[in-house]
């Protein structure tokens, strides 16, 4: 039953890249910055993690703090980076090129302090397995699975039910009305960065749970996360979730017929489908 | 002085490299981290044509400078059909599609290990083996690219160029084709980096994938955002620039195996801090 296998694999992947694309698509859609640092934010989670671990922190509550920890990164992220580089009017460009610049710091900080070699979580419990039929899962990729659902359904509630919620909607549709209706949009791009740091931090630690911690491991997901993100539509969660799935399953499908180094390019090749024949993604954001 | 020509020969390479990556970035304002890849192509095609004696050196840099023309007209195509802000994905997927193949494909491009043994390039019947020799050739080269640069900057064409990056729905309402111009302006930009890899086969007659991987179209945006977009001379100053530091961090002790990542950290903060102080660069226009 290996299909079956890379079936629920693919889920299970799934699930951890919808909360990255969850996370990429609430900042994108409100703020329009192209977010390249959340991949340095993403690695940044686990290495925290991985050294509270190791220095006899519980493991939840490590990844509690981490997660806290996260959330003020992306807070100081926006204030102090963003929200210059908006004062001084820069173009949309100027904002990439200074996000790809805090990357790269942030990443090689990482590679300097860790050493770029992978590192393995010292928790015995993630790697435990689980047979269910035939299919073979572990702990971790389980907890990835009902993380990343209540995840889902949280960040759907939050942005349709809460104050705030509705106050990064208000933005996101129209920030000039926005400005003029006392929503103040800048302290809010600061709370949507510090939320969606704090929620691309949970996949950050799960995944490197299962399969270990590399500085450069965050701009993949974050690449497909994005694929996912306009794929869905531009600002639906939903879509951005659902269509990450997708890929995952679709990513681990092609393991059937080619080798895993290439699944690179099994995303692109969704993006480039999607960019010629339905450019504005599956669920168009209302 | 050897070690001086070297310092010489690749600097002006990446001068080509430089221009490439202004064209696209500075010029026509589409933001791109795949130059390095396209860097690749130009560098392996060569590579396997000299070795395969099939063709000589020019021809086949010739063959390499189209293909990258083409496939930088295939990146840039579909993407700004739609919008600027999907373009990142694109350049991002190139890179790490082209990182992909470079490293997998060991039967074409000798993955990981790299291809080692490329001949050296043989001009007009004349072998050139000495790096004051191919100096020369780069010289030359990197002269021949600054030209076309500065020729296209200042022709109706280079105008049309600055007007789209100005205000683009002005320039689509006076009735000239804007998508037309930015895919020639990235051709043009797939060409010179096309030779560029080319040169850079042949002169240290061995490539890996290193110079060709995500971090170092990271270095080539760095060299435009330190030089200054927009101006032939930003994209002289930024690879003498910063081609420099290797040499001058090996003063510095620092240990041999994190030296890599505390270069591209400095690639970094010099990225984050031109944008916020002087986005414009040391001789450069507005970004």
């Amino acid at each position: 039953m290996l299909l079956l296998q890379l079936l629920v694999n693919g889920l299970v992947t799934g699930c951890a890249l919808g909360m990255v694309a969850i996370s990429f698509s609430l900042v994108f859609a409100t703020t329009k910055i192209f977010h390249v640092a959340h991949a340095g934010v993403y690695t940044m989670a686990g290495y925290l993690t991985w050294s509270l671990i190791t220095h006899g922190v519980p493991d939840a509550l490590a990844m509690i703090l981490s997660v806290a920890v996260c959330a003020i990164v992306g807070a100081l992220i926006q204030n102090q980076l963003y929200d210059r580089l908006e004062r001084r009017r820069a173009t949309p460009l100027v904002v990439l090129i200074a996000s790809l610049g805090l990357l790269a710091v942030m990443q090689n900080i990482i590679a300097a302090v860790y050493t770029p070699n992978i590192l393995q979580f010292p928790s015995p419990w993630s790697s435990r397995m689980v047979s269910v039929g035939s299919i073979r899962l572990n702990y971790t990729q389980m907890l990835t699975v009902v993380i990343g659902l209540l995840a889902y359904v949280a960040t759907v509630q939050f942005t349709t039910r809460s104050i705030l919620g509705k106050r990064i909607r208000a933005v996101a549709s129209n920030p000039f009305l926005a400005e003029i209706t006392q929503l103040a949009p800048r302290s809010v791009y600061v709370y949507v960065i510090a939320i969606a740091s704090a929620l691309v931090a949970l996949p950050g630690v799960l995944v490197p749970l299962d399969l270990g911690l590399q500085p450069y491991g965050g701009i993949t997901p974050l690449l497909t996360a994005t694929v996912a993100m306009i794929a869905g539509g531009v600002g639906s969660i939903s879509g951005a979730f659902v269509v990450a799935v997708g890929i995952a399953v679709l990513q681990n499908l092609s393991l059937l017929v080619m080798p895993g180094e290439w699944s690179i390019g099994v995303t692109f090749f969704i993006f480039v489908i999607f960019m010629l024949f339905r450019p504005t993604g599956l669920f168009v954001a209302r | 002085m050897d070690f001086l020509y070297s310092y010489l020969v690749l600097a002006e390479i990446y001068v080509l490299l430089g221009l490439s990556t202004n064209l696209l970035v500075g010029i026509v304002g589409i933001f791109s981290v795949s130059q390095a890849a396209v860097f690749g192509v130009g560098a392996y095609i060569v590579a396997a044509f000299v070795m395969g004696d099939t063709l000589g050196f020019l021809p086949a840099l010739a063959i390499a400078a189209a293909c990258c023309v083409a496939l930088n007209i295939l990146a840039t195509l579909p993407s700004l059909r739609v919008s600027g802000d999907y373009f990142v994905v694109t350049s991002f997927g190139i890179q790490l599609l082209a990182t992909a193949v470079y490293t997998n494909w060991t039967a074409g491009t000798g993955g990981a290990n790299g291809l080692p043994g490329i001949p050296p390039a043989k001009i007009f019947g004349h072998e050139i083996v000495e790096t004051s020799e191919f100096l020369v050739v780069a010289t030359i080269a990197s002269l021949l690219g600054c030209l076309c640069f500065w020729l296209v900057l200042r022709s109706p064409y280079g105008r049309l160029l600055k007007a789209i990056r100005e205000d683009e729905i002005a320039v689509a309402a006076a009735g000239k084709n804007v998508l037309h111009a930015k895919v020639s302006a990235a051709a043009l930009a797939g060409a010179f980096a096309g030779s560029a890899g080319g040169l850079y086969a042949t002169f240290l007659s061995f490539i890996d994938p290193t110079p060709f991987d995500l971090d170092a179209s990271i270095l080539l945006l760095t060299m435009v955002v330190v030089g200054g977009a927009r101006t032939l001379a930003g994209s002289i100053i930024g690879p003498f620039l910063l081609l420099a530091l290797p040499q001058i961090l090996t003063l510095v002790d620092i240990p041999t195996t994190i030296a890599a990542s505390m270069r591209q950290l400095i690639y970094g903060v010099l990225m984050i801090t031109f944008m916020l102080f002087r986005p414009q660069g040391l001789a450069g226009e507005k970004l």
